[in-house]
């Protein structure tokens, strides 16, 4: 019954905007966002002169930032809903009541939801207001509706990590293993599996072509034309797209990745170092259609957790 | 006989396959309405998983049973809604209070919001815990939190109230507490199954009793029938406590027919015969010859001890 659900929710929901680690996880998320906007604007504002859009350079580092906490936020709330509640012994206080097993892990997940919704809308508009008054920088209504979309698909993909990791807390008796491997996914997913994806490219394409990379002695001119075949030959620049192409495939197996292309071309910020030359916002009808398979992945992703949690939860037979 | 709890041939078995480990092997009982029925067996013999299959919290892997009428397997959550059970290795929300436990608690019983805080404080009140009822569960001693735990049981004033292993954890006056409270629901029309795996408990508050083990049922009756089982097998003893020149009184206690040993030690004198012989002691040691020699003289109950040993062996 809905109402049950609602119940546990709503003491959920408590429980968790009272605790410590929300804030801690929220304050982290806020000072390191607005921290990394400072290196980011000046390397952006100076050396790229990318003066047209200066704000999308504030929202592409507090992206960055949610790239990595946002993951953190989701595993906190779910490594130990399940798990937590049976090492506790609470879970079968809440199983003798006159419920149904639904009702507990839905309301757990009305909760979360409500809780990852707050937490990273309250974040973004915090970082990116402190940013904007500290960078004194105009915002148009293109930008806040970026970032409106910016904090949907933020929302999304905290839930993700909170739907894989409320799975593994539903197979787990014990928190500590939960935790331990949602954050150990999260560190494959975050670091691992790009530097793998990118060893795994340079081993099926062999070493780059040994004319390459005469940045160093670049004028600053030339350094605005980064990317043109005067710096690069063709040959290294075709490398470098084949290396990306087969480095992309592997990380598509990463929830991180097709929210990172999402966010990047939202804000224009560079995912790889040969895209360093975008220079104008793509709109947001074409970033949503262009990274629609991003975006239904993201979305795809938690609901196939969610289902899987939902079916062990509500077969497993608890003594 | 209105039954509270009927089960017929229940079995359950954990895993699957041939390496499925069974912990209830064909249990059938009967537990009357009215009744505080004790439910006793060694760690392991299966009552805690009887327990569970009678509240819906797992299933039968085979076999029936009904809980106040209700199938356990087609109507969990109507069972749920009329029994109080306290769980096995509970626990609580340790940063709440009692009383805020037991009011989200109380939430999911479906009682009237505005009775939730009304019901809690009483029941926090019939375990001896009302003075802390605004203090957080952290801050409670493991016999506090078994209280709790049965004020929560308490919680929707069920017809049936289930207690596993109630007074593991409380200290001895706690225990007598639980066993007052336990006598005095059972005088209000409750009934009550307690699973334990202290042999006294059982003959303390039970009126009936049965002893499992290995998830099988060695018996069940009401305890005046396990007395009389077991005192018709081993024979009825009674007990005198004598002073000196008693050796006429014993000669005449040997020429009773059926009387199979007597033993002395000191001042106790042990009588044990194959039948109920108390109407030919009393007057015999009425005598006024017997009067002065002997102080006291009862009958002495088989112990659960030996109760669940001669079951144990086959009956």
């Amino acid at each position: 019954m809905i109402s049950d659900a609602l119940s546990i929710a709503r003491k959920e929901f408590t429980d968790t905007i009272t605790s410590k680690r929300l804030w801690l996880i929220v304050g982290v998320l806020l000072l390191f966002s607005v921290a990394s906007t400072y290196s980011t604007i000046f390397r952006v504002i100076t050396a790229f002169q990318q003066a047209g859009r200066p704000v999308a350079s504030v929202f592409s580092a507090i992206a960055t930032t949610m790239a990595y906490m946002a993951p953190l936020l989701g595993i906190a709330l779910a490594f130990d809903a399940i798990s937590g509640e049976r090492e506790r012994g609470t879970l079968r206080i809440l199983l003798s009541r006159p419920i149904y097993r639904e009702d507990v892990i839905n309301g757990k997940i009305i909760s979360a939801l409500a809780v990852i919704s707050l937490a990273v809308t309250l974040s973004s508009f915090a970082a990116v207001s402190i940013s904007i008054l500290l960078h004194n920088i105009a915002v148009t209504m293109d930008d806040i509706a970026r970032v409106c979309l910016f904090i949907v698909f933020s929302i999304v993909f905290s839930f993700a990590y909170y739907a894989f990791s409320l799975f593994i807390s539903t197979l787990s008796s014990k928190s500590s293993h939960s935790l331990i491997i949602s954050i150990g996914i999260w560190i494959f997913f975050a670091f691992i599996l790009s530097a793998i994806s990118s060893l795994i490219a340079t081993a099926v394409l062999g070493p780059p072509p040994v004319r390459s990379f005469q940045a160093f002695n670049m004028s600053q001119r030339q350094f605005r034309n980064f990317t043109s075949p005067s710096i690069f030959p063709q040959e290294y620049l075709d490398y470098m797209r084949r290396e990306a192409e087969i480095s992309s495939m592997i990380q598509a197996f990463s929830i991180n990745y097709h929210y990172t292309q999402i966010t990047s071309l939202l804000f224009g910020y560079a995912t790889r170092p040969i895209e360093f030359s975008r220079r104008t916002l793509t709109s947001i009808p074409t970033v949503i259609s262009t990274r629609l398979i991003d975006i239904v992945v993201l979305i795809v992703f938690p609901i196939v957790f969610l289902f899987a949690s939902y079916m062990i939860f509500t077969r497993r037979q608890e003594k | 006989m209105d039954l509270a709890i009927e089960v017929e041939n229940l079995v359950k078995i954990y895993g699957k396959g041939g390496s499925g480990i069974k912990a209830l092997d064909g249990i059938s009982m009967k537990i009357p309405k009215a009744s505080t029925y004790g439910l006793f067996g060694p760690n392991g013999s299966g009552k805690t998983t009887l327990i569970s299959i009678l509240v819906g919290l797992i299933l039968p892997t085979s076999g029936n049973a009904k809980v106040l009428g209700f199938d356990v397997v087609k109507e969990s959550v109507e069972i749920r809604r009329r029994v109080g059970l306290l769980p096995e290795g509970f626990g609580f929300y340790d940063h709440m209070t009692a009383l805020e436990n037991l009011v989200f608690l109380a939430t999911l019983d479906k009682i009237p919001s505005d009775q939730r805080k009304k019901r809690a404080l009483e029941t926090l009140e019939m375990v001896g815990l009302k003075d802390r009822a605004n203090d957080k569960v952290s801050t409670f001693s493991r016999g506090m939190r078994q209280r709790l735990g049965i004020a929560q049981a308490l919680l929707k004033d069920p017809e049936l109230l289930i207690f596993d292993e109630p007074t593991v954890g409380i200290d001895p006056e706690g225990a007598a507490e639980f066993r007052n409270l336990v006598k005095s629901m059972n005088k209000e029309g409750k009934t009550i199954l307690m699973s334990t795996h202290l042999l006294y408990e059982v003959g303390m508050v039970c009126t009936h009793a049965a002893v499992i083990r290995g998830g099988k049922l060695l018996v069940q009756g009401s305890v005046e029938e396990l007395y009389q089982s077991v005192r018709e097998a081993k024979g009825y003893r009674y007990e005198l406590r004598v002073k000196s020149g008693i050796d006429m009184l014993l000669q005449e206690i040997r020429s009773i027919s059926d009387v199979i040993e007597i033993k002395q030690n000191e001042n106790h004198v042990t009588v044990l015969s194959r039948r109920e012989i108390w109407g030919e002691l009393l007057p015999l040691v009425s005598k006024p010859q017997f009067k002065d020699a002997v102080e006291s003289l009862k009958p002495i109950e088989p112990s659960w001890d030996e109760i669940y040993r001669f079951y144990q062996e086959g009956g």
